[in-house]
């Protein structure tokens, strides 16, 4: 009797985790890392959870935060629930109260700036570039949250986000502001109605705008194809791009016919811009490299066809490396209208 | 024509295909990149693809306070396919060789591809969609397939 009792704590936790271990591995895994360490996203620590309510998790889960990387995740009730409870592992979940905190947001605001802008920056942004990277350095370790993000301030309830400022979270750089600063039940109050106060509404859309831009700009260039290559080299190089040896749409294929010769890409590459761009999103390089392909139809027109990385910039989720790209495009526009003229 | 219009059909409600579509496709593999990169070359070439040319993005990483140079990204394809398409479609000509980005993370290696799904708007025969769900499923295949190889 003694020992099916052993046995039966023994497999608790195992029993508990059972599908939860897997839904994380096939949905979370690839951005939080195969134990929670982070990469992409933030880690999640157990003692990081320890301080979200499930409520806090299912609706992270469900919206995820726009423009902050963390997709939105279809999850049925029972999913989430499975997964929720793998990534507390036996820790007891925090119940907060429902109501909502009283507190001058002015003097919220004073506060925010002294102690908290450094991190979470002054417009409540957050910290540059993902979650945690272990392969390039930044100035720090886990990307400071976002706290104006309309998906953080739909998931979390005033109570959560006051228990954080006054007991900070372990392991992490999110200190105890009770405890280091002498932070008072007013100041937290304060704190927590200037950051309430950056809601855009009770409503949630977590549907990312789509652009109405094509997928791809045509240009009909006005010279042949060899001196349209050409123009476009060299205005590549006068837009600051490093311009690589152009190759034929298929080369390396092993295989070549005459239309292949007619099919030429112009690659280039601004070295600054793309380490700017690696360090917001180290995804980049689905983008990459920069390129213009110049094809000479049947009838002997010259076309070069750009894509339009403002759709591929949406899949990042990411709010920063998209105002980057925009540039970018506008950019690449300019040096192909020049070249075709 | 009906049976290939059934098809189409069948392999959009008994795939994912439009789950998460707006999304990149993502794995992590628990291997150390030059291990990864072997066996992504391999797998692609399983899949009946033939990898075309590579794109090493490490300039001057490592002397940018990178932990790692290794980036790199695959360039693959089938001839046939992507020239018929991209003779019918000249648009899609900016999206060929399709690929996959790996780059090392500490002990793991993560492989991103854009899924070619997002190419759809870009064609207009139901036989020229089958051919872009293809390639998304491989391209899902190949992803699962290489992280596979190191569970």
């Amino acid at each position: 009797m003694k020992s099916k009792k052993l046995l039966i704590i023994f497999l608790l936790p195992w029993l508990s985790f059972a599908g939860g271990q897997e839904i994380y591995f096939e949905n979370c895994e690839k951005c939080h890392g195969f134990s929670q360490q982070g990469s992409l996203g933030l880690p999640l620590y157990r003692s990081t959870i320890a301080n979200h309510s499930d409520n806090y998790l299912k609706k992270t889960i469900k919206y995820g935060r726009p423009g902050r990387i963390m997709p939105g995740f279809n999850l049925s009730n029972a999913q989430m629930t499975k997964l929720i409870r793998f990534l507390r592992a036996g820790v007891k979940a925090p119940q907060y109260s429902q109501a909502v905190i009283a507190g001058d947001a002015q003097a919220g605001k004073h506060t925010y700036e002294q102690y908290c802008q450094r991190c979470h920056g002054s417009q409540l942004e957050g910290g540059e570039g993902t979650g945690k990277n272990f392969s390039w350095q930044k100035d720090r370790e886990v990307s400071p949250p976002a706290l104006a993000n309309q998906g953080f301030l739909h998931a979390a309830e005033d109570q959560m986000i006051k228990h954080i400022i006054m007991n900070g979270i372990k392991d992490t750089e999110m200190m105890s502001f009770k405890k280091e600063f002498n932070f008072t039940d007013q100041m937290a109050n304060d704190l927590v109605a200037y950051i309430r106060s950056h809601q855009k509404s009770a409503q949630f859309d977590n549907k990312p705008e789509a652009t109405k831009e094509p997928l791809v700009f045509v240009y009909q260039s006005q010279h042949n194809l060899g001196t349209t290559v050409d123009k476009l080299r060299d205005s590549a190089a006068a837009y600051n791009f490093r311009v690589y040896p152009s190759r034929t749409l298929f080369e390396g294929f092993g295989k070549q016919s005459i239309e292949d010769e007619k099919q030429v890409v112009v690659r280039f590459c601004n070295f600054k811009n793309m380490q700017k761009f690696l360090k917001l999103d180290p995804r980049l390089g689905v983008m990459l490299p920069c390129r213009a392909t110049v094809i000479e139809n049947d009838q002997g027109e010259v076309h070069i066809y750009l894509e339009n990385y403002m759709h591929a910039v949406l899949r990042f989720n990411n709010e920063q490396i998209a105002i980057e790209a925009k540039d970018l495009i506008d950019s690449m526009k300019e040096m192909v209208e020049e070249a075709i003229w | 024509m009906v049976v290939r219009i059934l098809a189409l059909w069948v392999l959009i409600f008994t795939s994912n295909v439009f789950a998460n579509q707006g999304e990149l496709l993502i794995e992590r593999v628990n291997a150390k990149f030059s291990y990864t990169w072997l066996a992504l070359d391999k797998t692609i070439k399983a899949n009946g693809y033939k990898a075309a040319y590579l794109q090493r993005c490490d300039f001057a990483l490592n002397e940018r306070h990178y932990k790692s140079d290794k980036y790199r990204i695959l360039f693959f394809g089938q001839y046939d396919e992507m020239q018929a398409m991209s003779k019918k479609y000249p648009k899609l000509s900016p999206f060929f060789p399709l690929k996959i980005t790996a780059m090392e993370e500490g002990v793991h290696t993560l492989i991103i591809a854009t899924p070619p799904i997002t190419l759809l708007p870009l064609v207009e025969t139901d036989e020229d969609r089958m051919q872009i769900f293809r390639w998304n499923e491989d391209m899902k295949n190949i992803l699962k397939q290489v992280k596979n190889q190191y569970k």
